[in-house]
């Protein structure tokens, strides 16, 4: 018999096999979680900024009210992701792993198109497979950059992205109000905008606003910038009055006895 | 043979203390002790010849060709090893195929010539291996015009207009050297090659000998072939002619010294 | 020959090259959509893969992309190794063999063009099933179906470069109002021996023509 060997490193299909089976045997398949998304990114005068809405989706159930879709890359880059929740939290992971040794290799800070290629040629090898839809932004010694990867591998680089299923929502919001040579604030403005307009317009996207401004040398990670959904202070009490209940005292059930007096000769 | 018991000539991965590798050097004498191989580049094309030595009168002729085609418009003239040679030569080949199958367009002479020098190099580096002992000249009409050009066993290659190897090298390149290749017709040159090779046989070593011919140029459609019969046997007659000629001629010097 | 999968960035295109005396003019649309929605209005879909030869690309954008970075990668090599520029026919050439190759897992539909000292200007056409097809003008996507019988009636030989740059830019300006999944501005490159010369058209300065 063969040994066991764990792969070290890599996607293991054994699941779709098992998949498969249990779709020709009627079942229902087991869905991944996917992050019904809107997640944007644009470019200001010094610098862009990510953003992204904070819901998570498992078919119509909210898996996740607030969780974090800006992704960390490198100290100057940063990773917006919608699709399947664990695809673009591993694969961002990945390039993650693999630009800080690229850095620690070359001595210099990674740049956007490194990461871009290096992610659009991940995703391209997966045919799709990886369900993983990115908006990427950096600065880098040549300045800064804004991308979209899609799953299949395909890149765009534009001055402002929309991806997910609010990108149309968001992206009335850039198409109407984006312009060259914005400042900081409006650009952090029109991010939180366009997010709720998916927020508030998109089944898929819902609670909070997280924004990420990236300039030369800095950082800003606002986590929950904007919480739109804020449950408000009841109106009126809730609470049931004492004793409107009833309930049974608890009978506690006499094992062993019944079982003592059966006839086990036969 | 100064290098004999110092245990520096055991292996190509050993450098001598002064800086060389034996088995590379002993490579080149195996080349030395070959029949004479020659190439001459001309204005429109190229010309390969070489000295076939025959151990046997049993050997069926123009059997066992040493100059060989690599590709349509290649033709490889060696000088060592046959064994080694035909190896190469499949390596030549190989090379041509796969250039042809990634770039729809006939290999180049210098890219051949430099993918068989690196070939051949890496025999230099590895204790496990030994250098071919084969000297390669490769003959080909390439979208810049007539090329030529030789790879030692050492891996160095270089680009010539007249090239020879073998036992006979001396004698050829001197020979060669006194030719105007840049104004010379294919044509001419058959006759020039094989007279070469004629003036470079030693009949006292090597009573037995045939000759090789064969071109690249416009009247062989820009492919490598053995030179047509009529042309071989009147080279050969030429050849014959003028080595009957120069020993009139040394008579003669024979009597000023 | 593989379709597009659900989900896939398409080049629902138009892309064209033309060859005059001394160059090429080589155009495209600028629209990429993912099913019905319009993912980008202003795509470059002319693609440098080495200093004088461009490919338009048609079909998958994630294929076509990758195809040309494979080529970018192989043509650098060549030149590194042959110490002088690849011929627009070498390219073409790698670009069909991984079409041909790959055929079956692959939606991607090339025009090669460009410039070399051997061959002058040169277009090539890289279809579907990983064909190659040399010829004076190629037309190329799904728009181009609106436009052979224009293509075929307007074109002459040996029109100036100015003439070709106008003949890409009507043309691709037509196929961009029949064909749904083309539009957005014409994007043009006159590829000569000595530049690249990039031209801009934006959607609302398009030649004037028909609109009902």
């Amino acid at each position: 018999m063969a040994p066991l060997v764990e792969p070290s490193a890599g996607f293991k299909f054994d699941n779709v096999k098992r998949n498969q089976l249990l779709g020709d045997k009627g079942y229902k398949l087991p869905t991944a979680t996917k992050t019904g998304t809107t997640i944007v990114g644009l470019i200001f005068k010094d610098g862009l900024v990510l953003g992204a809405d904070t819901r998570a989706t498992a078919g119509p159930i909210v898996a996740d009210k607030n969780c974090e879709k800006i992704h960390y890359l490198a100290p100057n880059m940063y990773c917006c992701g919608a699709g399947t929740a664990a695809d673009t939290e591993f694969t961002t992971n990945m390039i993650s792993s693999q630009l800080a040794l690229h850095s620690l290799n070359t001595g210099r800070e990674p740049r956007v198109v490194t990461a871009m290629t290096m992610l659009k040629q991940h995703l391209f090898k997966y045919h799709g497979h990886i369900g993983a839809a990115l908006v990427l932004g950096g600065y880098d010694s040549t300045g800064p950059h804004l991308f979209t990867v899609y799953p299949h591998g395909s890149t765009d680089k534009l001055p402002y992205v929309t991806m997910g299923s609010g990108s149309l929502a968001a992206m009335s919001v850039f198409e109407s109000r984006w312009r060259p040579g914005m400042s900081r604030d409006e650009g952090v403005e029109m991010v939180k905008e366009a997010i709720e307009a998916g927020i508030f317009n998109d089944l898929g996207s819902g609670s909070n606003v997280d924004v990420c401004v990236i300039t030369k040398g800095n950082v800003e990670y606002l986590r929950n910038y904007a919480r739109p959904n804020e449950r408000v202070e009841k109106e009126q009490s809730y609470r049931f009055r004492k004793g409107v209940t009833e309930f049974y005292a608890p009978r506690a059930a006499r094992r062993g006895q019944d079982s003592a007096e059966m006839d086990t000769s036969a | 043979m100064t290098s004999i018991g110092t245990g520096y000539d055991l292996s190509v991965s050993t450098y001598s203390p002064d800086g060389r590798v034996f088995q590379v050097e002993y490579a080149q004498k195996a080349v030395d002790n070959s029949g004479t191989a020659v190439g001459l580049r001309v204005k429109d094309g190229v010309v390969l010849a070489v000295e076939k030595i025959k151990h046997s009168r049993l050997l069926v002729p123009h059997a066992n060709r040493r100059i060989m085609t690599a590709s349509k418009h290649i033709g490889v003239a060696t000088a060592g090893w046959i064994s080694d040679t035909r190896h190469l030569v499949k390596r030549v080949r190989d090379e041509a195929r796969d250039y042809r199958s990634t770039y729809k367009v006939e290999i180049p002479a210098k890219i051949i010539a430099e993918r068989m020098g690196m070939y051949a190099q890496a025999y230099t580096l590895y204790s496990a291996v030994r250098p071919f002992g084969v000297s390669t000249i490769i003959g080909t009409v390439d979208a810049d015009g007539p090329q030529l050009y030789m790879i030692e066993p050492s891996g160095q290659y270089v680009g010539y207009r007249g090239c020879a190897a073998g036992k006979g090298k001396q004698v050829a390149k001197t020979e060669i050297e006194k030719l105007n290749l840049d104004q010379m017709t294919a044509r001419e040159a058959i006759k020039e090659a094989a007279r070469i090779i004629y003036a470079a046989h030693d009949d006292s070593k090597d009573k037995l000998f045939e000759l090789e011919l064969s071109w690249v140029c416009a009247e062989s459609n820009g492919l490598h072939v053995h030179v047509p019969q009529d042309l071989f046997d009147e080279a050969i007659q030429h050849a014959e002619r003028s080595l009957n000629d120069d020993d009139d001629d040394d008579e003669m010097e024979g009597d000023d010294e | 020959m593989a379709s597009l999968r659900p989900g896939e960035a398409n080049l629902g295109t138009t892309i064209m090259a033309v060859e005059f005396d001394g160059g090429v003019v080589v155009g495209a649309d600028s629209r990429t959509t993912t099913g019905a929605y319009i993912a980008n209005r202003v795509t470059d879909k002319l693609t440098k893969v080495h200093d004088l030869i461009y490919c338009c690309r048609s079909g998958s954008a994630a294929d076509t992309q990758a195809i040309a970075d494979v080529v970018k990668y192989h043509l650098e090599l060549y030149a590194a190794q042959h110490n002088e520029p690849p011929t627009v026919k070498v390219a073409a050439s790698l670009f069909q063999e991984i079409c041909y190759q790959n055929k079956n897992n692959l939606s991607a539909g090339i025009i090669v063009a460009g410039w070399d000292a051997r061959d002058g200007a040169s277009v090539y056409e890289i279809p579907l099933g990983g064909s190659i097809h040399r010829q004076t003008f190629a037309i190329g996507g799904s728009g181009s179906t609106y436009i052979y019988g224009y293509c075929d009636k307007v074109f002459r030989d040996g029109m100036t470069k100015e003439q070709c740059v106008e003949f890409v830019k009507n043309s691709v300006s037509l196929a961009m109002t029949r064909d749904g999944s083309s539009g957005g501005v014409v994007r043009l490159a006159v590829i000569t021996k000595d530049n690249v010369e990039r031209i801009f058209v934006p959607g609302d300065m398009l030649p004037e023509q028909y609109l009902g």
